[in-house]
Order: C-alpha cells, then sequence, then structure tokens
C-alpha cells in the first residue's frame, strides 16, 4: 500500500435545477482518496454520496470544482478522453448489478473488452479467471436471471475489474442484498483491497466500516467528521422514532 | 470496437427481439420488393419497345435526307458552298457534290445512295404477283448495310436484287378466291421476278415496260424499313425512273432521296449525325431515336422507384418508431455501455448498426420476393401473349426485366434506407448522459 493520493477533490459542487429550485448534491467538498485504500463513504440518503461517486467515475460532470485523478484533471476532457478514462481507469459496481440480460455470465464479464478492442480468444481467458476469482467458475454459462442477486453482484465485481482498472467504484453494492450474501460483496471488496486495488465504496451499511483503511462521512452535500455524521444520524433517529410513537 | 464485434453485438442485439424486427421488416420487404418489380416492369416495357423498333439493325448507319428547314443559318455559314442549291432559302439537296461534302467528313466510313423506283409497276413471280418498295443502291455488295442473311449473297449485280425478308409474304395469287387454301409466301432465292413497270404517254396510252430481275439474295428480319425493300443497282432504278418520266435525270439539280453514311465507330456515330445536320442535311440515326426511348424509359423507371419507394418510406418510419422504442427500453444500458468505456461513436455504431441490420435483412427478403414476383410475371404474361397469338409478332418478350444491377441495388438502397431511418434515435443514444441514462425508470 503506497501512501500517495490517487483522487484530489477541490472544492467540489454540483447543482441540480428541479424546476425553480436550485439543490446542491455537493457543496464544497473538498477530499484525497490515498492510492491502495479502501475508502467508504458513508452518508443518508440524499446526502450526495452517489453523486460524489458518479463524478469521481467521469460518468457526470461537476458544477464548479475540480477534480484529479492519477494526475488528470476530469472535468477538462472531452467526452471522448471522459469515456477512455472511464474504460482505462475505473470499474463500475452498481446497486442494481446492472448486467445485460440477455448475455450470459461469462459475455457479461468480457462486454467491456469489446469497447477496448480486444481480441476474443482473449476476452475469454480473462473473464473465465475473474469468473474463478470470484468462485462462479461454474456459472459462466448462466444467464443474470438464472443467478442469484449475490452471484449477479460477484458477476458485476469481476465486470468491473476485466479492464484492470487503478480504482473500484461501488455505489451500494449491497444495497439489494440479503445480509449474508452483502457480506460476502464486503469480504470481495475488501480482498480486492488486500490484493492492491483502490476501492471506494458509497454506502450507508455501517458494517462496510469495518473494512475501510479510509473513511468520508457526507451530510447535505458537505464533509463532516465522524463525530458530527454520528450526531446527526442520532437525532434523526431520535425523531424518527419520535415521529412513530406519536 | 472492432468491426466483427460490432457485427457480432448487432446481430445478437437484434436476435434478442426477433418478433418485432421481423415485423419492421416486413415492411422494408414490401417496399424492396416493390422496387424491384415495378422497376423491372420499366425496363421489360424498355427492352421489348427498343428491341421491337430496331431489332438488330446495325446502329453505325445514319440515313440522310434533304435538309429543308435551318437553309438560310447553313447557307450563310457555309457561304453557299457544298453541294446545296446556291441561294438561301432552297432545300439542301443530295447532289453528287453533296454527297462528295459529306463523305469528306471525319469518321465517315462509306456513303451509298438510295434512290426508289418512281414508277407504277407490279411484281410477278410466276402466278404470283406482289409488292414492295424498290431501292436502287450503288453498291456491288450490301454487306456494307450490316444486315445478316437468309440466304444467298450479298454480291448485287446489275440485272438482280437482293429482297428484305416480308417481301415474300406480300405476294398473293390474283386467281385465288374465298374458299380456296391459302397460299404459301413463294420462295424467291435464285428465282426470277418479273417487274412491269408503266407509264402514259401525252396522249393518255398507257406504255408497259418489263425487266426480268434475278433475286440472288434474302436478308433475315431487321424489324425495321429493309425488310420490305428490293435491292437493286442503282444505275438500273436511274434508267427505270427516266424510262418512267420520259426525260433525263439530272442528279445536279435534283440530288438523291436518301444516303446511307455508315460511321467508323458506333461510338461516332452521334457525332457524325451532329456534323451532318449542321451542313444542313437531316440525319436520322437509330441511336438518336434509341437514346430518346432510352431517355424516355430512365424516366419511367425513376418514376415507377419512385412510387416503390414510397413504401420503403412507410418502412423507414416503422424502423425509426421501432430504434426509438428499443432505446427508450434499453435506456439504462447504454448507460452501463458509458459506464464501462463505450464512446458515443460506439453507441452510435451499435444503434446505427442496428437499424441497418433491420434494413438489409428487409432488403434482403425483399429482393427475393421480387425476384419471385417478376418471374411470377413474365410466366404469366408470356401464358397470355402466347395465347393472344403476339409471339408470333416477336412480341413475346419478357413484360418484366431486371437488369443485374437492380437486385444488389435494391438491398443497399434498403440498407441504407434502414441506416437513415436510425440515425435520429441513435444520435439520442448516443448524446445521452450516462448518470442520466443509469438511473432511468
Amino acid at each position: 500500500m503506497s501512501d500517495s493520493v490517487l483522487v484530489r477533490c477541490r472544492d467540489l459542487r454540483k447543482i441540480f435545477v428541479m424546476g425553480r429550485q436550485r439543490v446542491a448534491a455537493l457543496d464544497g467538498v473538498n477530499i484525497e482518496i490515498p492510492e491502495g485504500s479502501l475508502t467508504v463513504i458513508m452518508g443518508p440518503s440524499g446526502s450526495g454520496k452517489s453523486t460524489l461517486l458518479y463524478l469521481l467515475g467521469g460518468l457526470d460532470r461537476p458544477t464548479s470544482g475540480s477534480i484529479e485523478v492519477a494526475g488528470e484533471q476530469l472535468e477538462k476532457m472531452d467526452e471522448n478522453t471522459l469515456a477512455v478514462y472511464r474504460r482505462q481507469k475505473v470499474g463500475f459496481i452498481f446497486q442494481s448489478f446492472n448486467l445485460v440480460a440477455s448475455m450470459t455470465a461469462l459475455e457479461n464479464v468480457a462486454f467491456p473488452l469489446r469497447f477496448s478492442g480486444i481480441g476474443g480468444a482473449e476476452r475469454k481467458e480473462r473473464s473465465r479467471g475473474l469468473l474463478r476469482q470470484v468462485g462462479l467458475e461454474n456459472r459462466s454459462h448462466h444467464r443474470p436471471t438464472e443467478l442469484s442477486g449475490g452471484q449477479q453482484q460477484r458477476v458485476a465485481v469481476a465486470r468491473a475489474l476485466v479492464n484492470r482498472p487503478a480504482m473500484i467504484l461501488a455505489d451500494e453494492p449491497t444495497g439489494n442484498l440479503d445480509t449474508t450474501s452483502g457480506l460476502g460483496i464486503m469480504r470481495l471488496l475488501s480482498d480486492l483491497h488486500r490484493s492492491g486495488k483502490t476501492v471506494l465504496v458509497v454506502t450507508h451499511d455501517p458494517r462496510m466500516l469495518h473494512y475501510a483503511t479510509n473513511r468520508i462521512f457526507l451530510l447535505d452535500g458537505k464533509v463532516v467528521t465522524e463525530q458530527e455524521y454520528q450526531a446527526a444520524i442520532t437525532s434523526m433517529e431520535e425523531l424518527s422514532m419520535e415521529g412513530t410513537h406519536q | 470496437m472492432k468491426f466483427t464485434d460490432l457485427l457480432r453485438l448487432v446481430l445478437s442485439n437484434l436476435g434478442r427481439r426477433k418478433g418485432r424486427v421481423a415485423l419492421t421488416a416486413v415492411g422494408v420487404v414490401i417496399g424492396t420488393a416493390s422496387v424491384l418489380v415495378l422497376v423491372s416492369l420499366a425496363a421489360g416495357l424498355q427492352r421489348s419497345a427498343t428491341d421491337q423498333l430496331w431489332g438488330i439493325n446495325d446502329l453505325s448507319v445514319i440515313e440522310v435526307y434533304p435538309g429543308y428547314g435551318d437553309v438560310a443559318v447553313t447557307e450563310s455559314k457555309m457561304g453557299g458552298g457544298g453541294g446545296g442549291v446556291g441561294s438561301p432559302g432552297q432545300p439542301k439537296l443530295l447532289t453528287p457534290a453533296a454527297i462528295a461534302e459529306i463523305a469528306a467528313l471525319p469518321n465517315v466510313e462509306r456513303v451509298m445512295i438510295n434512290d426508289y423506283l418512281q414508277a407504277q409497276f407490279v411484281i410477278k413471280a410466276g402466278k404470283m404477283e406482289g409488292y414492295g418498295g424498290i431501292t436502287g443502291v450503288d453498291a456491288d455488295d450490301l454487306g456494307t448495310l450490316g444486315i445478316p442473311l437468309q440466304g444467298g449473297t450479298t454480291r448485287l449485280d446489275k440485272g438482280t436484287v437482293i429482297i428484305g425478308s416480308w417481301v415474300p409474304r406480300n405476294f398473293y395469287d390474283p386467281t385465288w378466291r374465298p374458299g380456296m387454301p391459302d397460299p404459301k409466301p413463294p420462295d424467291l432465292l435464285n428465282q426470277q421476278i418479273k417487274v412491269v413497270m408503266s407509264r402514259f404517254t401525252q396522249d393518255g396510252t398507257e406504255v408497259k415496260k418489263t425487266v426480268t430481275l434475278r433475286v440472288v439474295g434474302i436478308f433475315a428480319e431487321t424489324r425495321g424499313p429493309a425488310d420490305y425493300t428490293i435491292y437493286a443497282r442503282l444505275e438500273d432504278t436511274n434508267a427505270w425512273n427516266e424510262w418512267a418520266r420520259g426525260v433525263r435525270i439530272n442528279r445536279n439539280r435534283e440530288g438523291y432521296a436518301m444516303l446511307q453514311v455508315r460511321a467508323n465507330n458506333p461510338d461516332n456515330v452521334l457525332k457524325l449525325a451532329d456534323a451532318i445536320n449542321a451542313l444542313g442535311f437531316t440525319a436520322n440515326t437509330p441511336q438518336a431515336v434509341l437514346e430518346g426511348v432510352n431517355n424516355f424509359f430512365t424516366i419511367l423507371q425513376v418514376i415507377f422507384g419512385g412510387i416503390g419507394a414510397i413504401s420503403l418510406l412507410v418502412a423507414a418510419i416503422g424502423i425509426a418508431n421501432t430504434m426509438t422504442m428499443a432505446i427508450l427500453e434499453r435506456t439504462r444500458e447504454i448507460g452501463l455501455m458509458k459506464a464501462i468505456g463505450a464512446t458515443n461513436r460506439d453507441v452510435l455504431s451499435i444503434f446505427l448498426g442496428e437499424a441497418a441490420g433491420i434494413g438489409f435483412f428487409g432488403g434482403l427478403g425483399g429482393m427475393l420476393l421480387g425476384l419471385v414476383a417478376t418471374s411470377v410475371l413474365n410466366v404469366l404474361s408470356s401464358a397470355y401473349l402466347s395465347g393472344q397469338g403476339g409471339g408470333m409478332l416477336g412480341m413475346g418478350t419478357l413484360a418484366a426485366y431486371t437488369p443485374a444491377w437492380l437486385p444488389l441495388f435494391t438491398l443497399v438502397f434498403a440498407t441504407l434506407v434502414g441506416l437513415l431511418s436510425g440515425l435520429y434515435p441513435a444520435l439520442r443514444a448516443a448524446t445521452l448522459v450516462p448518470v442520466t441514462a443509469l438511473k432511468y425508470e
């Protein structure tokens, strides 16, 4: 694990315009993510954590501020360069898996390699190796509908790794899974981190914090300390408890 | 993205929704088939029209007649020179001097004088009598006309004639009465025919003159004026014309009826005809007529093709609709593709490829259906025409004719129609913001 910084955000803002309202999903975020870390971004719904992840992954553009990943400024990239960045530097894992229903597990894992122009034989070889790594070697010819939620998410993890990215971005990866499957995915992400990958997980599942080497807490689009976050969560819980008693 | 990968992805995406693709492609099938059938029909009409017009005629020959129009212009241009009569406003006649002028033009291979027998006459072959035009030509060998022979020789000597293919059919038996069997056309080759000419003296007495001629050759059918012409030597027809008129004919004042000018190369025919027209004569070429006919039918083909293309247009709207639906349904997939590194161009290519694929498969089906339909049409029309006895008159030509380029053209056209109708939906897909597409419900 090295101490160098892989991601650096400066005064990051993302403002959504909804009708006449302007909503600041991110409001002046400054963070640094060390290379080789397992960073967990915690926050309740609407805190802006997914928005932050999408900005870091180059899926959206900030309203203002800068994002530097491995020395490159994302906000200055054109559409094409950004696509190449997503292809080469990041691997995404989504809450709803986002597998292509008509493709087998193996084809789903190999899908990103088609856009990299890598030949069929190498595509198969790499994908098989990754399916073995996530424990789904014997499921490679099954379609998503023939797999459990946990298995589908493992396929998605394998797909995220296939381009050998510098950074894995996971958006609520356990959100659609039962407790056991969720735990399995957390362990898998932790294993990836131990093998040297930089992993960023956006979640509101506190169990994930056990695996984290770096923690970021978000409330209303702003980075807060763990104490501030816990205090806010406790008061929110108390409020909702009062609501139920009334 | 590699082209083969793109192709595989497009095919597998099309295979995911076979029913919808097939239904959309049916529109293209109908459109393509109608373009193919209608253009084939126009091409078939063109073929049968040009076949009947010109048959196997030699396209290097130009028929030149005296010029009666634009005389003043020509005269001023020519400075009164050439073979025509000097003063403006008078026709440009085919005098020996004019013939020399035409013969001196570039690209002329040979000039042959044609003159008609201008007398009352009857032709007799044994018991039978016939009619036909007698044309005198200044040639020893009619091989230069470029018409194949049915029998005999093309060599034309004094006292001999070579006849067109329909001449024997114009003979009848004057003693024939209804109820008797139809007389067969006489076999005239190597037979003698008699031409009985008559003229009236100034006091009204009819004088007759009979010449005996030997038929040395019969031309094959040309479906042109040569079919009912009897070719004789020019000096013969000249002598007979002078007898009929009772005076010597001065060709320097009167000229000849017509010239057949042969170009050294069929490609130079139109150029040569223009040069002859520029001298003030009237030049007719089968090529010019053919060109006019062809132009007409090309326009007809475009119009027919356009009518067929209307149904392709309707099919194109169907493709656009199907693709728009597909993109709505697959918005999240587009988001995913972008998240895993697809460029806008990759997404555009995939959806354009799918639209073009629908066009291609529909076009393929339409091409096959169109080819089957034209064959059926031809079988039906030839059955109908032979029932009508049309085949005997050379009308048995095909109703529809599919030029070799047409099936391929319709296939490419249908694919292009697919591609173009997919353009707008594919552009929309390609420019979707990845995060918006991923969150689409």
